[in-house]
């Protein structure tokens, strides 16, 4: 859910009521905060987010904590407290050295671990849904983004036997065409998925298929990858050009099979 | 129907069953299940498996002519993945299982997100396509798996010997990589081609890749494919053996697909017509897995590619740079034509490994004249009503007819690699050309080798459409054929005028093309990748050891600041002096 990574979005919930019970001081509760954000950020999403945005996320955290601590002088001397104690009592000695040590070698780790990260392709962003053109043609007839819908939809309350016949028709041309990027399933994970990147949408997904209007879907079947602005990446995705192989009829009958199948509406036209 | 009425039709099942158990030896039971959950199966049937499967079972189904292997005909009770001797049916949970996890590396996709009772209802359902279900005779016991031996040396070395023995090289090859001298001429007992399974990459085995799976495999062999059961002519303890060396051959468990190779720098220099200098600088070079795909983005679609991943390593030095590319094809071809731009006539599409036109091309054009052969029908019709014909009955006396001459002839193995022409500007950095081929704006090179002739030949590619060969950069290649496993190693200058050029410590986007000729792969129709990077290594590394001891050093310097400014403040105070209010004005009384 959210591509959130639950376990730990749990396990660091549940410390955070542990610190909460046992009353912490606040320097604890601004190390939790910061360790337990860089752990959220590090391992808490299904798809991880770049090193280079979670070091921007942790060093604002970093900031933030920093102007909390220091917005008063109760709140400063309150934080810093544990820390003299611990610098200045004879008794937290050893503790002490422990950590001077336990520091430069966290310090010189990370820094290790960081050279020998193994090498990564550049990753680039890119625009799942980008704005679609105003208007296109396909197969010599103008269709108006902004007008268009799915020519059978209304059948499905007007005539549920033709519309039946068009759902049959849109199982075909997917299960001739589409599945093994997009999956039988329609999950995302068809036989090929593993070798795409981007890999083919999910439309099991409630972001996905519920948020587009039929003429989106429309346009993206028939233009595919080809079609797409700069910011989709054009150059990257294998999702083909349908209007090279199908007819209109047939990409409007598989536009209404990936919603049915899924027991998904398009989006209302004007509804934002 | 009413619940009394339920309860009856079920006291009466259970009736009936009784009577079977008694009936039929122990273990082996018909379990048809009751009217209800087979009805329930059929809503999950028709929703997921009908579209491969057939909406009857007879596995004649929307996909079926463009996937290979063929989905499974429930009508004939004939099931490769079981625990039961050769012949017998499935068990339910041997079904499960499949349904649960899938084929890999077929189209039979797992379905992990139906429930425990939907999996069993629906294969309730899929028993009730056959009568054979009905019929006690073909339930058979399932063989007891015993535990894995410990993969010794010895018993290895027993298995390579029990390998050799039961002939499992005439179809899986020497080493395992599925080039066996029979594997051209395997079909299955539908009279399809069928490949053999690869036994050094273990991700891609149907059946699983556990050794239970293996030791199961072999032991009960695949109903409806040459692979045979080896239950009779071996014993338990040599099967074991047997497992440990069929699991020795293979890669690892899982592809570890990854998204980069890197060139590593030598001083060396690169001759490609010294083999033993070439393998020992490669040596050197780590070795990346990358996936490869159908291409069924643009006409001339690959549905069923045969080669799935290719390995790719790369070294430079000075003045030039090297790539080697490795992949496994069951047979060389080195008699046929090939390349990129060779036109692939839409009929082709479905028609695949072994489906020889070869002689018979005359005839073929014949059966597809009233589609205008060569040209695309924008309507997809053809597949549907004739492309289900063409496999269904003409499949079979095609393939026969190409028995009589060398199959696969007519078009060679080939192989690419694509780089883009010019490197992405720097304010868009994720710019670059398309993957298929190139396109106007941004073209691609391909460094491409025909097998039959081994020499690369470089194109210009500017769109499927538009590809032009180009002699702007001279490319050298050198290609070997051993047990199964293509190498083909190239070799160019690092600067170019015309292409890319390797700059040290520069990320360049890949991109891989392989041909398998047997599978009458050519122009188009091909095994593709994504775009990868090729990253040039500096020549010089940089000491590592130096940044962590300063990384250790600054830390502990601040520690030791921030211990000595407090331990001094606390003494000053204890002198009973006035302190200036600083930063560390922590051990302050709060002011009230
Ligand atoms: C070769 C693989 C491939 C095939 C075949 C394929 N797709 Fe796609 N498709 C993709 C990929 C990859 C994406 C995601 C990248 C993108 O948006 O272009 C995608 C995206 C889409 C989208 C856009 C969804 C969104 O959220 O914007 C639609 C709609 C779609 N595909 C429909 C289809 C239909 C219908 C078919 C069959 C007629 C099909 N695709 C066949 C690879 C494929
Ligand atoms: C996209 C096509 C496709 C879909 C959808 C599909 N299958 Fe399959 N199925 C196949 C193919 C192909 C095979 C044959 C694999 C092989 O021969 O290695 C197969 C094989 C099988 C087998 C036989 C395994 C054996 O031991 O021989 C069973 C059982 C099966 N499928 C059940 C199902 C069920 C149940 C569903 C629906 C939930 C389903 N399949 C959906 C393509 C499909
Ligand atoms: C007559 C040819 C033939 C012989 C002999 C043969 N095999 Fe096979 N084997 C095949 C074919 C064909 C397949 C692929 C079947 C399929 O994918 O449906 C296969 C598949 C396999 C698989 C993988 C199954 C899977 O899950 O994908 C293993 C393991 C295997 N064979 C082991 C052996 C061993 C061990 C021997 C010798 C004891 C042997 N085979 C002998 C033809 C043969």
């Amino acid at each position: 859910m959210l591509g959130l990574n639950l376990p730990v979005v749990i396990v660091l919930a549940a410390i955070g009521g542990v610190l909460a019970w046992r009353r912490a001081n606040t320097l604890t509760w601004l190390l939790y905060t910061w360790v337990a954000l860089w752990a959220f950020f590090k391992y808490g999403f299904a798809v991880p987010i770049p090193q280079s945005v979670v070091t921007i996320y942790l060093g604002i955290t970093g900031l933030a904590l920093v102007c909390f601590a220091s917005s008063s002088r109760e709140r400063l001397s309150e934080t810093v407290q544990p820390i003299v104690r611990l610098i200045l009592e004879p008794r937290y000695r050893l503790a002490l050295a422990g950590l001077l040590v336990a520091l430069p070698a966290l310090a010189a780790y990370n820094v290790y671990a960081d050279l020998n990260v193994p090498l990564e392709a550049p990753g680039f962003g890119r625009e799942v849904h980008p704005p679609p053109p105003t208007e296109m043609t396909v197969h010599d007839e103008t269709v108006d983004m902004a007008t268009a819908e799915n020519p059978y939809l209304h059948y499905k309350h007007d005539d549920p036997e033709l519309y039946g016949e068009h759902l049959e028709n849109g199982r075909r041309v997917y299960y001739e065409n589409c599945f093994w990027c997009h999956g039988d399933g329609m999950g995302g994970d068809g036989m090929f998925a593993h070798g795409l990147n981007p890999v083919p949408s999910n439309f099991n997904d409630v972001g996905t298929l519920p948020i587009l209007q039929s003429s989106f879907v429309h346009w993206r079947i028939a233009k595919g990858a080809p079609g797409l602005p700069g910011a989709g990446t054009p150059w990257d995705s294998m999702m083909p050009a349908w209007e090279k192989f199908l007819t209109t009829e047939e990409m409007w009958d598989v536009n209404l099979f990936i919603y049915d199948f899924n027991g998904y509406e398009p989006r209302a036209l004007g509804q934002h | 129907m009413t619940a009394h009425a339920r309860r009856r039709v079920r006291r009466i099942a259970t009736f009936a069953a009784a009577i079977l158990l008694v009936a039929l030896p122990v273990g082996a039971q018909v379990d048809l299940g009751t009217e209800e959950q087979r009805a329930a199966g059929k809503v999950v049937y028709d929703k997921y498996c009908g579209q491969c499967h057939g909406d009857t079972g007879d596995g004649n189904g929307y996909a079926t002519p463009r996937v290979k292997p063929k989905p499974r005909d429930f009508t004939t009770g004939t099931y490769k993945f079981r625990t039961t001797p050769n012949g017998m049916l499935p068990t339910d949970d041997d079904l499960r299982r499949v349904i649960e996890i899938g084929a890999p590396y077929t189209s039979m996709p797992g379905w992990p997100n139906l429930t425990s009772a939907e999996i069993q209802n629906v294969i309730y359902y899929i028993k009730s396509f056959s009568p054979d279900f009905e019929n006690p005779d073909r339930y058979g016991e399932p063989i007891e798996i015993p535990r894995p031996l410990e993969s010794t040396e010895e018993s290895i070395a027993r298995g390579r010997v029990v390998y050799e023995e039961q002939g499992c090289a005439a179809c899986h090859g020497e080493v395992g990589r599925g080039d066996g001298p029979s594997a051209p001429t395997l079909v299955n007992d539908k009279g399809d081609p069928i490949k053999v399974a690869d036994l050094t990459q273990r991700w891609t085995y149907r059946g699983g890749a556990t050794k239970e799976d293996i030791y199961r495999t072999f032991s009960t062999g695949l109903n409806g494919t040459p692979m045979p059961s080896y239950a009779d002519s071996l014993e338990v303890e040599d099967r074991q053996h047997l497992v440990n060396y069929v699991y020795s051959l293979g890669d690892g468990d899982d592809p570890n697909y990854g998204t980069l190779i890197t060139a590593v720098y030598s001083e060396e220099p690169i001759d490609l017509q010294n083999g033993e200098t070439l393998d020992a600088l490669f040596e050197a070079a780590p070795t990346t897995r990358f996936p490869l795909v159908g291409q069924i983005t643009e006409p001339g679609r690959n549905f069923f590619p045969s080669v799935t991943s290719i390995e790719a390593q790369a070294v430079y030095n000075r003045d030039e740079i090297a790539f080697r590319v490795r992949w496994h094809d069951l047979r060389a071809d080195t008699s046929g034509r090939n390349s990129p731009s060779l036109e692939v006539p839409m009929w082709d599409e479905d028609n695949g490994i072994g489906d020889d036109a070869g002689d018979d091309g005359g005839d073929s054009d014949d059966f597809f004249g009233d589609f205008g052969g060569e040209e695309a029908p924008a309507e997809d019709d053809f597949f549907g009503d004739s492309g289900d014909d063409f496999f269904g009955d003409g499949g079979d006396d095609f393939f026969g007819a190409a028995d009589a001459g060398p199959p696969g002839a007519e078009f060679s193995d080939a192989v690419a690699l694509q780089f883009p022409a010019s490197l992405a500007p720097e304010e868009t950095p994720e710019l670059k050309p398309y993957f298929l081929y190139g396109d106007s704006q941004n073209p691609v090179d391909l460094w491409f080798v025909n097998l039959t002739y081994g020499v690369a030949d470089t194109f210009r590619g500017r769109g499927s459409e538009s590809i032009e060969p180009t002699e702007a950069d001279i490319v050298e290649a050198v290609t070997s054929y051993d047990q199964g496993e293509w190498t083909v190693t190239y070799k160019r200058r690092r600067s170019s005028r015309a292409g890319v050029s390797f700059a040290e410590q520069q990320y360049t986007p890949l991109a891989f093309s392989v041909w398998d000729g047997f599978n009458r792969e050519r122009g188009n129709k091909r095994a593709l990748s994504s775009w990868f990077y090729v990253y040039t290594e500096p020549s010089v590394q940089p000491a590592t050891a130096f940044p962590i001891v300063r990384a250790a050093i600054i830390v502990l310097v601040l520690e030791l600041l921030v211990v000595f400014l407090v331990r001094r403040r606390a003494r000053q105070k204890a002198a009973g002096e006035e302190a200036a209010s600083t930063t560390l004005a922590a051990t302050e009384a709060p002011a009230i």
